[in-house]
């Protein structure tokens, strides 16, 4: 607890007890009264006798701002206290029971929003008179709509939890599920927003203070002491000062303990959170360029560091690819697939990240490259297409200016030129009337047109290779097939190469030439896609075929899954990562990790390969639990 | 539709904050004839201002005839100072505004590179420096900051000065330097949370599945920044610009006073202390419905900028 709320957590929370502490101590610490004048000479700077100085009266500048306190303080607890009695219940209510209630609360409350406070402060407490009471009752009331706000949300999020819905369901009274369900799961919410809301009104009694429509003299406010010793600056700045930094660090206290207490509810805050540290270069093979690749991929790898350690996403990588083919990447969700892109793309994050391994694009090696030489490369020799349209395209720019943002970058067109290549690229990817389409916004289109676009856009600058990151995985089955044909034609048309990552099996079936089985962040099985889909020999990838299901499955046929889940990335175990989850595994498996071995460019990474050769119709009923 | 709906809640909005402005005289303890002419006024006024007032049909009778009023531009006759309140607030909304303005300007013109900046770089010495920076100065107090500006750039260095106002009509150089000061102190406090929303949604932002495609076809992080990335991240600016205005307009009333600018919160204060209720009344009316309205054209402009809710 003490180590996530930070130091200086207990030191905000110390200076607000002190302050606390002296406010109702006031009376019988050791100084003069706030009103006793000539306590010293007048406008003394700070001493033994007093501290914070004296002012133009000789007052005690200490004792003022102790006193001053209480009125601060007090009107801070109380319009807070004020505000949750009344914004709370209504906040439960709004959040809790919805429909009506929830829409006529709020409804009002979004008109109380839109009032300039501070001015209907000012203006309530001239017309009423300037007192303790009405301060008080101004700001509480003005901190109700906030707090309503506040309280509907958090109701709100809870009230939809499964621990809430099952206690309602199961007929438990709802005053009872309020009290002991929802109540405690607010109150952390509360708690730092009344820490907050104390500072808000801290400054806003100061604001009125200073003004002088607080509390009347001759009782000390902070605001009144700044408003007062702001005519002695020039003699006496410690007049001014003194009050101005007690307040100051209150203010300042207030807000980091809400601060810290909000921090701590948020859940997002915890976990994997890459340590701040520097590119780190991990050790790799030495690199030996083969004759005739478009690109190879040497040894390639990329581990995260984080406070559990190392995340290894892509650990030890190699493959070549030539002109024309394409290449199928293929496993389960976080297996490292779409990380090996990045990795090869140089698309990591700056910061928190070690790499190692070498890129090679037609002699080029990608991995030495400055940023700004492999700005050269990217979007001109290699393209990229990812998962998801939706978010792939910049929702606030138009279609034309992102599809032509290329050309003009890289191929230094001019506008209209690049306008009328854009519509031809556009048309090149099978978009209907694209002349139109070029002033559209992507929340305009459709899934399968926004990927076109995306496609297209890949396109532009004529590449040498395409990553397609799962460019079908968020579309439609019929829409999919219309894509994949549209890569695999201008596959054909260009001469490019293409790197298609997928956990559609089907899809890779079809369209690769070769594959690539990824688990735990390294490749378990590589070879052509007729050795990988029909001379199986690595259990994993066994398993992951017989967990996709096939058309010529008979009705009612149970649907295999592995069982188990992938291992976590920053603590693999040791031996063969896939052992838990292998029908095969015997004691070796634990103890060793097997290499990747090559039989015939056919390379697999198991002990104990599965030797039989998997036909059609007879995966499924294979080995099995 | 969406702007049916808004325009509809605006009309109700600006009904109960100017019905609101217009009971605060029912605020007064005992005879608001009394507390608005003092005890010493002799019948005929008293029963001047009691008609003026309407104090004998009920209050929301009264309330109707006030606004019809004040919509032709009738915000009443004070008597304390016999002038008519709208030329007095005519003539003091100029300064108010060019104050309001300024602040903005030296907020968002500091604001969204210190922003930029610290998203950048987030995480690193730089962003934690100015997360800092911008936490403290969200706790300052803006009289506390002016205090402390006024004591070191008017007191101390006397680079500028403490007080006092100098119209663009009578000479722009001293115009300005008389709205430095104020405007760099009611600006710091909006700096701060201008700074630390366009720092939060640039992050967001830039983990984008459409900024990692943007790196993907080789563009210099630069245009990635400012063509790509700003503007997504903008809108949650642009609508705390608005709401903050009413954190400003609470400002300028303490900002005058401390820097002695003649403007409307300056207005507001003195006609609190010299029983001018007509003058403050005037003086909320005019700052309320001007703040409405503010939010109101923030609206507006979000729509402008985020396509996605133009064509929803």
């Amino acid at each position: 607890m003490r180590r996530r709320l930070g130091l200086g957590f207990w030191i905000a929370t110390g200076w607000i007890a002190l302050v606390l502490a002296a406010a109702v101590l006031a009376d019988v610490l050791p100084f003069a009264r706030y009103d006793e004048t000539l306590a010293g000479p007048p406008q003394t700077g700070p001493s033994a006798a007093h501290p914070f100085g004296t002012d133009g009266l000789g007052r005690d500048v200490l004792s003022r701002v102790v006193y001053g306190a209480r009125v601060s303080l007090g009107v801070g607890i109380g319009a807070v206290v004020l505000g949750l009695a009344i914004g709370a219940p209504l906040g439960v209510l709004a959040g809790y029971r919805k429909r009506a209630a929830d829409a006529v609360i709020m409804a009002v409350n979004d008109v109380a929003l839109a009032f300039p406070a501070l001015v209907f402060a000012l203006a309530v407490v001239a017309f009423a008179g300037a007192n303790l009471r009405n301060v008080l009752v101004v700001l509480g009331v003005l901190g109700v709509p906030a707090w309503t706000r506040l309280i509907r949300g958090a109701t709100l999020s809870f009230a939809e939890r499964e621990f809430v819905l099952a206690a309602r369901v199961l007929g438990v009274r709802d005053r009872r599920i309020l009290w002991r369900e929802i109540m405690p799961n607010v109150a952390v919410p509360a708690a730092s927003y009344a820490f907050i809301g104390m500072a808000v009104v801290v400054v806003a009694e100061g604001s009125l203070a200073f003004l002088g429509l607080s509390v009347q003299a001759p009782t000390p406010t902070w605001g009144g002491l700044i408003n007062e010793g702001r005519t002695l600056m020039e003699t006496a700045p410690h007049v001014v000062l003194a009050p101005s930094v007690v307040m100051f660090l209150t203010v300042l206290s207030f807000n980091l303990v809400g601060d810290r207490l909000r921090a701590l509810s948020d859940v997002r805050q915890s976990g994997l959170e890459p340590v701040r540290q520097a590119v780190a270069v991990l050790p790799a093979a030495e690199p030996r360029p083969v004759a005739g690749a478009l690109l190879q991929v040497e040894d390639l790898r990329t581990h995260f560091l984080t406070p559990r350690g190392a995340v290894k996403a892509v650990d030890g990588v190699s493959f070549t690819l030539e002109r024309g083919k394409t290449l199928a990447i293929v496993g389960e969700s976080g297996s490292g697939k779409s990380m090996l892109i990045r990795s090869v793309l140089g698309l990591l994050p700056g910061t928190g990240v070690a790499r190692g391994g070498h890129v090679h694009l037609e002699g080029d090696e990608l991995t030495a490259f400055t940023p700004e030489e492999m700005r050269q490369v990217l979007g001109r020799r290699l393209g990229t297409v990812f998962q998801d349209p939706m978010t792939a395209l910049n929702p606030v720019r138009t279609i034309g200016t992102q599809v032509a943002e290329p050309l003009r970058v890289h191929l230094g067109m001019g506008r209209g030129q690049a306008r009328e290549e854009a519509a031809r690229l556009l048309a090149s990817v099978g978009i209907p009337d694209p002349a139109r389409m070029l002033g559209r916004y992507p929340h305009q289109l459709s899934g399968g047109m926004r990927q076109r676009v995306t496609i297209a856009m890949a396109l532009s600058c004529g590449p040498d290779v395409l990553f397609a990151d799962e460019p079908t995985t968020a579309l439609d089955v019929t829409i999919q097939d219309q894509v994949l044909r549209l890569i695999h034609r201008l596959r054909e048309e260009r001469d490019m190469a293409v790197v298609l990552v997928s956990h559609d099996l089907s899809v890779v079936r079809q369209w690769a030439d070769e594959v690539i089985v990824m688990y735990a962040g390294r490749v378990v099985e590589r070879g052509t896609a007729a050795d990988v889909f029909e001379r199986t020999r690595m259990p994993y990838t066994e398993a992951l075929l017989q967990a996709a299901p096939r058309l010529t499955d008979p009705a009612h046929h149970r649907l295999r899954v592995i069982p188990g889940r992938p291992p976590d990335l920053a603590a693999v175990p040791d031996g063969c990562a896939f052992r838990p989850r292998c029908a095969y595994a015997q004691d070796r498996c634990a103890e060793q990790a097997p290499p990747l071995l090559s039989e015939g460019g056919h390379l697999h990474a198991c002990w104990y390969p599965t030797g039989r050769t998997m036909t059609e119709n007879e995966g499924a009923d294979s080995h099995g639990r | 539709m969406i702007i049916l709906h808004r325009l509809v809640r605006l009309v109700i909005v600006l009904l109960v904050v100017t019905f609101l402005s217009y009971a605060m005289l029912a605020l007064l303890p005992g005879d608001p004839v009394t507390q608005i002419l003092g005890i010493g006024a002799n019948d005929e006024a008293r029963a001047q201002l009691r008609q003026e007032l309407g104090l004998d049909e009920p209050l929301l009778v009264r309330y109707a005839g006030w606004l019809g009023a004040l919509l032709t531009g009738d915000f009443g006759t004070s008597p304390i100072t016999r002038v008519p309140v709208a030329a007095e607030l005519a003539e003091r909304l100029p300064v108010t505004l060019e104050l309001l303005v300024a602040a903005q300007v030296v907020a968002l013109g500091l604001a969204i590179p210190v922003g930029i900046a610290a998203a950048r770089r987030a995480g690193r010495a730089l962003d934690q420096v100015l997360t800092a920076l911008s936490f403290a100065l969200l706790s300052t107090p803006v009289f506390v900051l002016g205090v402390l500006l006024i004591l070191l750039f008017a007191v101390t260095w006397q680079v500028v000065p403490a007080t006092g106002w100098t119209p663009i009509s009578v000479d722009l150089g001293w115009n300005i330097t008389s709205v430095l000061l104020p405007a760099v102190t009611l600006g710091c406090g909006q700096l701060a949370v201008y700074a630390r929303l366009l720092r939060a949604d640039l992050i967001a932002t830039l983990q984008e599945d459409y900024i990692t495609l943007a790196r993907a076809r080789g563009l210099s992080p630069r245009r990635i920044l400012w063509r790509h990335a700003l503007r997504p991240s903008a809108i949650s600016l642009i609508t705390a610009v608005g709401l903050n205005m009413g954190a400003l307009i609470g400002g300028t009333v303490i900002i005058e006073t401390l820097f002695g600018l003649p403007g409307i919160g300056r207005l507001i204060v003195d006609s609190i202390f010299s029983r001018d209720y007509l003058t403050v009344q005037g003086g909320v009316v005019l700052i309320s419905v001007g703040y409405v309205l503010v939010n109101f054209a923030v609206d507006v402009v979000y729509a402008a900028v985020d396509p996605r809710i133009r064509r929803a």
